[in-house]
C-alpha cells in the first residue's frame, strides 16, 4: 500500500487479548502539520505511535509514511523521524552532551555534521550551561529538554512526540511549546499526543480526537468547535435560586443544559449572539442577585463532553 | 559504532571500580601467597606455652615435665585453678597437666588418666597429648622389659630428643609446593566474576531502560547491528580485562612464570573462567533491572562461590558437602584444573582427563548462562 499523504493510519486494530486498543483507527496528516492526537488516558494515543512506529505488531490495517508502508526494518523511513517519548529516555551515566551525541550518531556518521548538530540542539533547546551534568542533576524541566534535544538532534522530517510534556513546570512548558513550533517552522512535520486541551489547542494546525482506540472526530480547532452545539459556558457564582426559576432558566432562548449546585449555577447555551446579555437581564427582571460571573467560548474539553459524554481528564 | 562507543563510554564511567578490584585482589592474593608459603614449604613442630603442676615431685614426674620441656615452653603458674583458668583464657598458656600423687601407680601402672586441661577446640592439644601417652607408653614397655625406671626415663627422653627430617614430594618443580603464580589464579575467578558482574550489569541496566530501548529501536541502526555491537563490547571488556588479570603473574614473577611448563593451561584455565564470567554478567545483567540491586546480586555470587568453590579457601579443605555442592558451579571446575596444574609437570591419563573435563565444564557452563539470559530476555521481550 502506498499513499500520497505524509503519513496514511488506515483501518489500524491492534487488540491485547480481549482489549482492543485501536479499533479500525485511521489518520491522514500532511507535510508540514502539527498534527494534535488528543484524548484521555488508554485512549490508545501511545499504541497509535508505537505501531506507527514499528514498535507494536498490529492485528490488522496499514501504515504509510512517506508514502512508504512502514516496517520494523525499515531503516530508510525511520532516519528522518525522530522520536520524543513519554517517559525521559537518555542514559544516566552520560553527559548532556554525551547523551545528544549518542542519539545523533543513531543516524548522523560524519562526525563534523554530528558536531554541528549537536550544537545546533544545545542551542535550540537553551542546554548551553549544563552540557557536562549528568542528567539525575537536571531539574524535571531541563531532563525534558534534554529528551528533546535527544529526539530532534539530527533534524528529522517528522517528529512524534509523546506527552512531551507532563509533569512540567508550567514555565517549562510554554519553552517547549515554542520550541514544537520553531521546529514546525524549520520544516518537521510534528504529530503530537496529550490529553492537555489548551496545549493541543494552542499549537495544533489540525487535531484528531481518539477515544476507545476511534477517531471520533478531526480538523481544526475551529472546525472541531463548529462541530457541536456549545457556544458559551456561563457560570454565575453565589446566586440563589428557587426551582421554579431554575425551570424558566432552562426554557430561556439557546439553553440546553444547566447545573446548579451549592450556589453556583452553570448554564452551556447553543452558538448564538447576546447569550450573556439575555440570561442577565433576566436575573434582574426578576430581582435576583448573584455574584461573580464568568462566560468562556466552547473549548476541546467541551467537544470532547460532547462527543463522548464524558470530560477528557475523567 | 555509536552503540559500542556508547558501551565504551559507560564502560569507562565504571573502570575506577575495575581497578579498584584488582587492586584489592593483587593486595589479597600476595598476601595470602606469603602466609601461605611460609608455613607450607618447610616442617617444624609446634611449640606451645605449658605448664605443668607436679603434685607428685617423684622421678616420673620430673621425667615427663623434662620431656614435654623437649618441645614446648613451660610456664610456671603456681597451683591455683582461678589463676590457671585466667591464663588460659588469655592464651598465655594453651594446655595445662597436673600430675597427681602416686602419679607412678596411678598412672603409669593403673588405669588411670593423667588429668590435662586444654584450650576448647585446640588442635594443637591433641599433639600434647599424643606425647603424653607416647612418654608414658616407653616408658612402660622399658620398665616391662627390665629397664629401671631411671633408665628408662633417661632413654624416653633421649630418643625423644630426635627429630625427624621430613621433605616434601617435589611433583612439580616448585619443591613439592605450589607455585607462587598458582595462588594469583586461584583468587582469579573471584576478581573476574566481581568485576564483570558489576561493570556489565550497570551497562546491561542502562541499555536495557526500556525507554532508551525504545528510542534506539525507533532509530535509523538495524536492531542486530546494535547487538552485535555490543557483544563487541563485551569481547572487548573481556579481553582487556582478562589481558590486566593474566599479565599480573608474569609482571610479578616473571621468569618463574614462564618458565612453568603449565603456563599455557593456566592462561587457558583462566580465559575460559573469562568466559564464564562474562557470560554470568550478561544473565545477571538479564535478571537485575535495578541498579539497587547490583551490588547485593552481585556479591553474593561472588563472594558465595569464591568461598564454595575454593577460591579462598583449597579445595582440599571444604567437607564432602560442600564440595559435592560445589561442583554444580563453573568456578569449582577452574579450582580443580588449577589444582591439577599448580601440583604436576606432567599429567597422568586420568589427570588428563580430569583437566579437560574441567576445561568442557567450564565451557558448558559459560553456554547454559548465555542460553538461559537469551531465553529469558525473550520472554521478557514477548511479554
Amino acid at each position: 500500500m502506498a499513499s500520497n499523504d505524509f503519513i496514511c493510519i488506515e483501518n489500524l486494530v491492534k487488540r491485547y487479548h480481549d482489549l482492543v486498543a485501536l479499533d479500525h483507527l485511521n489518520l491522514s496528516i500532511q507535510e508540514g502539520e502539527v498534527f494534535g492526537l488528543l484524548g484521555p488516558n488508554g485512549s490508545g494515543k501511545t499504541t497509535a505511535i508505537n505501531c506507527l512506529l514499528a514498535l507494536l505488531k498490529y492485528d490488522k490495517g496499514s501504515i504509510s509514511i512517506f508514502g512508504q508502508e512502514m516496517h520494523p526494518d525499515s531503516y530508510d523511513i525511520k532516519k528522518d523521524i525522530g522520536v520524543v517519548m513519554q517517559n525521559v529516555a537518555v542514559f544516566e551515566q552520560m553527559s548532556v552532551r554525551e547523551n545528544i551525541d549518542y542519539f545523533c550518531g543513531l543516524y548522523i556518521r560524519d562526525k563534523a555534521a554530528r558536531r554541528r548538530l549537536v550544537d545546533e540542539a544545545i542551542e535550540f533547546t537553551g542546554l548551553e550551561d549544563f552540557t557536562k551534568m549528568r542528567p539525575k542533576k537536571l531539574s524535571g524541566g531541563l531532563l525534558r529538554r534534554l529528551n528533546i534535544a535527544c529526539g530532534i538532534v539530527h533534524k528529522p522530517r517528522l517528529i512524534i512526540m509523546d506527552e512531551p510534556t507532563v509533569a512540567v513546570d508550567p514555565q517549562s512548558r510554554n519553552k517547549i511549546l515554542e520550541g514544537i513550533l520553531e521546529l514546525n517552522r524549520q520544516g518537521s512535520t510534528i504529530i503530537y499526543t496529550s490529553h492537555y486541551m489548551e496545549e493541543v489547542e494552542q499549537i495544533c494546525s489540525r487535531i484528531a480526537i481518539i477515544d476507545h482506540g476511534r477517531v471520533l472526530a478531526t480538523g481544526t480547532t475551529e472546525e472541531l468547535k463548529q462541530m457541536i452545539k456549545t457556544g458559551d459556558s456561563i457560570t454565575i457564582e453565589g446566586i440563589l435560586l428557587s426551582p421554579e426559576i431554575l425551570a424558566a432558566i432552562r426554557g430561556l432562548p439557546h439553553v440546553f443544559d444547566l447545573t446548579y449546585e451549592e450556589q453556583v449555577l452553570k448554564i452551556r447555551l447553543g452558538t448564538a449572539k447576546h447569550n450573556l446579555v439575555r440570561v442577565l437581564n433576566f436575573l434582574q427582571e426578576h430581582d435576583i442577585t448573584f455574584g461573580r460571573v464568568f462566560s468562556e467560548l466552547p473549548t476541546l474539553n467541551d467537544v470532547f463532553l460532547e462527543i463522548t459524554g464524558k470530560e477528557l481528564r475523567d | 559504532m555509536t552503540v559500542f562507543r556508547g558501551f565504551l563510554m559507560i564502560t569507562k564511567r565504571n573502570i575506577h571500580m575495575m581497578f579498584l578490584y584488582i587492586v584489592i585482589f593483587l593486595a589479597i592474593a600476595l598476601a595470602v601467597q606469603k602466609t601461605t608459603k611460609d608455613t607450607s614449604s618447610s616442617f617444624q613442630p609446634e611449640s606451645l606455652n605449658i605448664t605443668v603442676i607436679d603434685r607428685d615431685k617423684g622421678e616420673l614426674a620430673r621425667g615427663l615435665t623434662a620431656y614435654l620441656e623437649q618441645f614446648h615452653t613451660l610456664v610456671d603458674i603456681p597451683d591455683d585453678i582461678s589463676i590457671l583458668q585466667d591464663r588460659m583464657f588469655y592464651r598465655d598458656i594453651y594446655y595445662v597437666v597436673t600430675i597427681p600423687e602416686s602419679f607412678e601407680e596411678r598412672c603409669l601402672y593403673g588405669e588411670e588418666l593423667l588429668p590435662v586441661t586444654k584450650v576448647p577446640g585446640s588442635n594443637s592439644g591433641f599433639y600434647v597429648d599424643q606425647q603424653i601417652d607416647t612418654f608414658l607408653n616407653d616408658v612402660r614397655i622399658l620398665t616391662e622389659s627390665g629397664f629401671s625406671l631411671t633408665d628408662a626415663i633417661e632413654d624416653v627422653i633421649e630418643n625423644g630428643d630426635d627429630m625427624p627430617e621430613v621433605t616434601l614430594l617435589d611433583k612439580n618443580g616448585h619443591g613439592g609446593d605450589s607455585p607462587d603464580h598458582a595462588f594469583m589464579f586461584q583468587y582469579m575467578p573471584y576478581i573476574l566474576i566481581s568485576i564483570f558482574c558489576y561493570a556489565l550489569t550497570y551497562i546491561m541496566i542502562a541499555f536495557r531502560n526500556p525507554d532508551v530501548k525504545r528510542r534506539m529501536m525507533c532509530s535509523a541502526v538495524p536492531v542486530q547491528s546494535q547487538n552485535l555491537q555490543l557483544v563487541l563490547g563485551y569481547i572487548l571488556v573481556g579481553i582487556f580485562v582478562w589481558g590486566i588479570c593474566t599479565s599480573m603473574p608474569f609482571m610479578i614473577y616473571g621468569k618463574s612464570f614462564l618458565a612453568d611448563p603449565n603456563m599455557p593451561f593456566y592462561l587457558l584455565n583462566s580465559f575460559l573462567m573469562t568466559l564464564v564470567s562474562l557470560s554470568l554478567a550478561f544473565l545477571s545483567g538479564t535478571l537485575i533491572r535495578r541498579e539497587e540491586l547490583v551490588s547485593a546480586v552481585v556479591n553474593v555470587l561472588s563472594l558465595g562461590m569464591s568461598f564454595l568453590c575454593g577460591v579462598f579457601v583449597d579445595l582440599d579443605i571444604l567437607n564432602k558437602g560442600v564440595r559435592t555442592a560445589a561442583q554444580f558451579l563453573p568456578v569449582y571446575w577452574y579450582e580443580t584444573v588449577n589444582g591439577l596444574l599448580a601440583n604436576n609437570v606432567s599429567f597422568s591419563h586420568s589427570q588428563q582427563i580430569s583437566l579437560l573435563a574441567g576445561y568442557g565444564l567450564q565451557l558448558l557452563f559459560a553456554a547454559v548462562f548465555i542460553g538461559v539470559g537469551l531465553v529469558i530476555s525473550r520472554n521478557r521481550q514477548a511479554v
